[in-house]
């Protein structure tokens, strides 16, 4: 999958922006994710139901995934069904 | 750097800098401030580019690192800021590309030229990368009323204190105006994350913010935040730069305590704007310059694109807040005044056309003829007062923080 590509939950109204993947699994509300839709929306998962929230970082423990939600919904972010955790904000100033 | 800056030959006023003038004119007026009265616009734009001895590059910014200008495949223009090492990380995802991290600029400039500016730009914004278009219109308005609140009496001779909040220069040139003006300022700054160019630019820093108090606080810890707000809560004017999401995650509602705090003035500097979707873009004074339409100006005048002056949207909009902030102050009305600095860099370029349009053409041309040359020299105005050291005079404001 190219860095930059935009998935979409298949449980909830999540999405996120792919900055870093290593061809592993990236689910949403413990459902795979994908670049469209599917017709229906499955069922969230009570485990991964901590929600998205827009502009966080997520990532995993060694940094080898890391997504951007564009878009918050229900579910929470995981690979493989290991969940990701926010990445602290980096200092930035929003002038120059 | 040039090697021999003394003997280099220096380039012409940066364009606008009458517009800055007039706006100080008008800030001498309402403050009656004889300092203000002694300063000039063509100082206050260029004080930072004539100390540093920076080089007018045309395509590529002033200063280290910088920004570039490179065109895109629907022949626009894409400026892309690297601000910081780290944000090579997003590269791959604005190009859509493995490897990009590690690209020079030329190979970036590849790239550029392959995607749409729309495109690149909406990725960009997403990823919080400071990027713009030169034919982009400005998403909010210049100057915007936030929310407003109730009214608060002062004697007549009353000191307003200023809680200033903001970094690097567009928020510490509003501080500084406003103590010029008579204002006593609290420059409020995160211990774990100090004004940068504290110690990256000490000559600009010690500019802006001389005679300034300077606290430090983490804000992470609650109790901390806690005084904090309380000492916002006793000030006349506060003043900050960072983005609305950023306030709201410290749980520090700006709206709601301009609501609350009778006569207070709340100054809210953003790149982009203070609400909606703009409200989450990052924005810096090079890029925000291209966005409000400078560069295209520019073009337009000489054939040539480039950045015009040294981050110019952050003079610009210093000067705008430290105007409006002061006469909002006047009135005695709680308000909060949201500032776009895309949107003012493009407001001082229309105003100024209207009010001489030969004139600044006849500035943009010389500044196009100028690349090589060194930025133009103007009077250094350190020593006024004395530079403080970070949280020099935290205990003064908060009490005492630091844990025993």
């Amino acid at each position: 999958m190219k860095p930059g590509t935009r998935l979409k939950s298949a449980v909830c109204d999540t999405e996120v922006m792919v900055i870093r993947t290593a061809g592993r699994t990236i689910e949403c509300g413990g459902a795979p994710m994908a670049e469209a839709k599917p017709a229906e929306a499955g069922t969230l998962s009570p485990d991964h139901s901590n929600g998205t929230l827009m502009g966080k970082r997520y990532v995993d423990a060694d940094n080898t995934y890391e997504l951007l939600c564009v878009k918050p919904g229900k579910g929470s972010l995981s690979v493989d069904g290991v969940a990701l955790v926010t990445k602290d904000a980096k200092p930035l100033p929003a002038s120059d | 750097m040039p090697t021999d800056a003394k003997t280099a030959e220096r380039g012409p006023p940066i364009p606008l800098w009458r517009w800055a003038d007039r706006q100080l004119r008008e800030l001498a007026t309402v403050s009656g401030s004889d300092r203000i009265a002694a300063l000039d616009g063509l100082t206050i734009v260029g004080e930072r580019g004539s100390v540093r001895d920076f080089e007018i590059r045309g395509r590529r910014s002033a200063g280290v690192g910088g920004s570039y200008l490179n065109p895109t495949r629907d022949g626009s223009w894409f400026a892309l800021t690297i601000m910081r090492e780290e944000d090579r990380a997003y590269l791959p995802a604005l190009f859509g590309k493995e490897g990009m991290e590690h690209a020079d600029q030329d190979r970036i400039a590849a790239e550029i030229a392959l995607n749409d500016s729309g495109e690149l730009l909406a990725k960009g914004r997403a990823l919080g990368l400071p990027v713009a278009c030169a034919d982009e219109v400005p998403a909010s308005p210049a100057v915007e009323v936030l929310s407003r609140g109730s009214r608060r009496d002062r004697e007549p001779n009353h000191r307003p204190l200023v809680v200033d909040m903001s970094a690097i220069w567009a928020g510490p040139l509003c501080g500084h105006l406003l103590w010029l003006a008579g204002a006593e300022v609290v420059k409020v700054e995160s211990r774990k994350r100090p004004d940068m160019i504290r110690s990256s630019d000490p000559q600009t820093f010690e500019v802006v913010n001389q005679g300034k108090d300077c606290i430090a606080v983490d804000l992470t810890n609650e109790s901390e935040r806690n005084r904090l707000v309380e000492l916002i809560r006793r000030a006349d004017i506060v003043l900050e730069a960072s983005r609305p999401r950023a306030l709201r995650q410290l749980g520090v509602d700006a709206n709601l305590i301009v609501q609350q705090v009778p006569g207070l003035v709340w100054l809210s500097i953003t790149g982009h704007g203070a609400t909606g979707e703009p409200a989450n873009w990052v924005g810096v004074g090079n890029d925000c310059a291209v966005a409000g339409g400078l560069s295209r100006a520019l073009a337009d005048a000489t054939g040539e694109i480039g950045y015009v002056g040294d981050a110019l949207a952050d003079p610009l909009t210093g000067i705008t807040a430290a105007l409006e902030g002061w006469r909002a102050y006047k009135t005695g009305n709680a308000v909060r005044i949201g500032f776009s600095m895309s949107a003012i860099a493009a407001r001082a370029l229309s105003e100024e056309r209207a009010y001489d349009g030969p004139a600044l053409d006849a500035e943009l041309r010389a500044w196009g003829a100028a690349v090589g040359k060194l930025f133009p020299l103007v009077p250094r105005r350190s020593g006024l007062a004395s530079v403080h050291d970070l949280g020099a005079d935290t205990d003064k404001w908060l009490g005492q923080t630091h844990p025993c």
